[in-house]
């Protein structure tokens, strides 16, 4: 490792950094090949916590800052005079080594610029992860991206070795895409989406049939977009997201608060602030769908595209179909408990499991130590009701907001930013 | 009676098990932190193996393997009284078998759980924050955790680092996992002293420390999160905080 190896990281990191996706999950496997290092554990692991609270799972760098492309929103664009560096396959495959026997980091993340052409980038990348899994005999967890553009036959050799692959949809629209990205073609983004997603489809099936099948992304696909750089609303967002669940069978989709980078008439001012309270109650919304038996449309009205940004959606739910609720704690189905606000999946689990035994009270509601202060307006316990106030979406919204001034919460000191499965 | 037992997993469960068969139990107590009682008489507990084994066999069988986990790890924890904790948690769920995980809430049951939920907090965090070096070929880690999580480290890290040799070294309770060629064991009472790191250990070190300081985004700063996940306690044997 020489000198400029400090350089290149601080280059390289500092350019992949606004990636969202950090997780390890969704993969166990045990270190079974003869004089190899590392595993993976299924409910991934978080290794460290940078100073923004972030978690840190995988060590998430850039192959190469040096782009042929000039997207508006990003650093790397080519017109952007920035210094520009390249790791070697060898340099990336060593520093991770060193720091996963250090137990500093889960696994890789390896992004990149488009240098050169998207075959030279996707070739590179498939470079580092055939060292990494051959050379180094390392079977921790890998993530790559996938160069929207590169040759087919390269992908899907990257993808029986990596854990996950994500191909970035950047954008929520075809439109937004065009204005900010005019060299990416959308059809270059889904039709490795597509791929990926019919060779994992396959590897299922054959693992059914043969003991030894060649494994395909066992941790699944994911991919990200940009919150706040084009005018598109969260109806939009989520719509494209639910579809990007259906048809693609991602594991996630994640988004990203933009930070504003560059100036451009296209996008917002560089004085703005990024939209995390946004991208928050995204992050809330998407929960809802992919845990909580929620359609994407169910969290909107007809004349309001965007969520509430002072309440949580599943809240702002609640609070328009008010005629659901209460609903009775001893009574209701799994389901009917993942509506109420504030109520979460090991609550409800806890519930049905404790019921079978006696009626639940409020106390031993309290004693699971369920969190009650959105709940209690929205449920009742053996028929009593604990909201002490009107049963009306205002007077709820008062009282909430009451409580909420006296406890000083801030709505910044939120969990699972891009942590969790 | 007050049983007195060696502080194992294995002694606890043959107290356990003179509950049953010899005299009822008025309480089971480390014996090294034992306080006389003039109210109770006292008895040494000899750790036995296949005494253990009958309880321990019982527990998985009549109450649940879910419910064996919960008190082995509970007898990991730093909680006190953890003994007793589990002795009224072994009287009430014998008597309920199979249905006993059921009672969340239960005041028998609902100790147990917390404890173990913050044992079970404790091993997977140190998971992630345990930090190794390279000391001339053999990884070694240092670290204070609150409760007794060791035994619970050594399998995880004995897959990973298969064909490594490492050290785990729990300086609060002299305690240490040493493992090599896929063996691993526990030794007590030992002392390692500070440790010196050569040049490309500490060059390794530095580019983790630079690659962690970069990867915060200055507009996202929020210390107080960063606290919530890695409270101080842990910090000092993290090599980013140092």
């Amino acid at each position: 490792m020489d000198d400029n190896l400090f350089e290149k990281l601080r280059i390289l990191s500092d350019a992949a950094k606004y990636d969202v996706s950090c997780v390890s999950s969704g993969v166990e496997r045990k270190n079974n090949s003869v004089g190899g290092i590392g595993n993976a554990s299924a409910a991934g692991i978080c290794h460290a916590w940078s100073s923004d609270g972030r978690c840190i799972s995988l060590l998430k760098i850039l192959l190469t800052n040096d782009c042929i492309y000039d997207c508006k929103y990003c650093l790397n664009r080519v017109t952007n005079p920035v210094k520009r560096a390249s790791f070697t396959p060898e340099e990336v495959a060593e520093l991770t080594i060193q720091f996963y026997r250090r137990n500093y980091i889960e696994g890789l993340f390896l992004s990149s610029a488009v240098e050169k052409s998207p075959d030279y980038t996707m070739e590179n990348i498939y470079r580092t992860l055939e060292l990494l899994r051959y050379k180094y005999n390392f079977w921790g967890y890998v993530h790559v991206k996938v160069i929207p553009g590169a040759n087919s036959l390269l992908v899907q050799k990257a993808g029986m070795l990596a854990d996950r692959m994500s191909v970035n949809i950047e954008l929520p629209t075809k439109a937004s895409l065009h204005l900010l990205a005019p060299q990416k073609k959308a059809e270059n983004i889904l039709q490795p989406m597509s791929l990926i997603h019919n060779e994992i489809s396959r590897a299922i099936e054959d693992k059914s049939h043969f003991k030894n099948a060649e494994r395909f992304v066992p941790g699944g696909q994911s991919t990200q977009m940009i919150i706040g750089a084009t005018p598109d609303s969260d109806r939009t967002i989520l719509n494209v997201s639910q579809n990007l669940y259906d048809k693609y069978r991602m594991k996630r989709v994640f988004f990203s608060a933009y930070i504003p980078v560059a100036s451009s008439p296209n996008l917002p001012a560089v004085s703005t602030m990024p939209p995390l309270v946004r991208e928050h109650r995204l992050y809330q919304a998407d929960w809802l769908m992919r845990f909580y038996y929620f359609n994407s449309e169910e969290l909107f009205t007809e004349i309001e595209p965007n969520l509430d940004l002072e309440f949580d959606p599943k809240m702002m739910y609640a609070l328009r179909h008010l005629d659901k609720f209460p609903i009775e704690i001893n009574k209701a189905s799994y389901e009917e408990l993942l509506r109420i606000p504030g109520l979460g999946v090991t609550s409800a689990q806890r519930i049905i499991r404790e019921r079978k035994n006696a009626e639940l009270s409020y106390d031993s509601l309290k004693k699971m130590k369920t969190v009650l202060k959105r709940a209690k307006y929205f449920m009742t316990v053996k028929g009593k009701y604990y909201g002490n106030t009107k049963f009306d979406p205002d007077s709820i919204k008062n009282e909430i907001r009451m409580k909420e001034i006296q406890k000083q919460i801030s709505i910044f000191e939120f969990q699972g930013w891009g942590t969790h499965p | 009676m007050n049983y007195l037992y060696d502080g194992t997993f294995e002694g606890l469960m043959t107290a356990v098990y003179y509950h049953y068969k010899k005299e009822k139990a008025d309480g089971i107590y480390e014996l090294n932190s034992y306080q006389q009682s003039i109210v109770f008489q006292s008895e040494v507990v000899n750790t036995d193996i296949s005494k253990a084994k009958t309880v321990s066999d019982a527990i998985n069988k009549l109450i649940s393997r879910e419910a064996y986990i919960h008190i082995y790890y509970c007898h990991l924890s730093n909680a006190i009284d953890k003994e007793n904790i589990i002795l009224d948690f072994l009287i009430f769920a014998f008597k309920y078998g199979r249905n006993t995980m059921n009672f969340y809430t239960h005041e028998k049951v609902l100790p147990i759980n917390e404890i173990y939920k913050k044992v079970a907090r404790e091993e997977h965090r140190i998971l992630g924050i345990l930090r190794f070096s390279d000391i001339g070929g053999i990884l070694y880690a240092k670290y204070s955790p609150d409760n007794d999580v060791s035994i619970l480290l050594a399998e995880h890290f004995a897959d990973r680092y298969k064909y490594e040799k490492f050290i785990i070294y729990d300086e609060k309770r002299k305690k240490t996992v040493i493992y090599s060629d896929n063996n691993w064991e526990i030794k007590e009472n030992i002392n390692i002293d500070n440790i010196e790191f050569s040049a490309n250990e500490k060059r390794i070190h530095n580019l983790w420390k630079q690659y962690f300081t970069d990867l915060a985004i200055e507009e996202r700063k929020n210390l107080n999160l960063q606290f919530q996940f890695v409270p101080a306690r842990y910090r000092k044997d993290m090599t980013e905080f140092k």
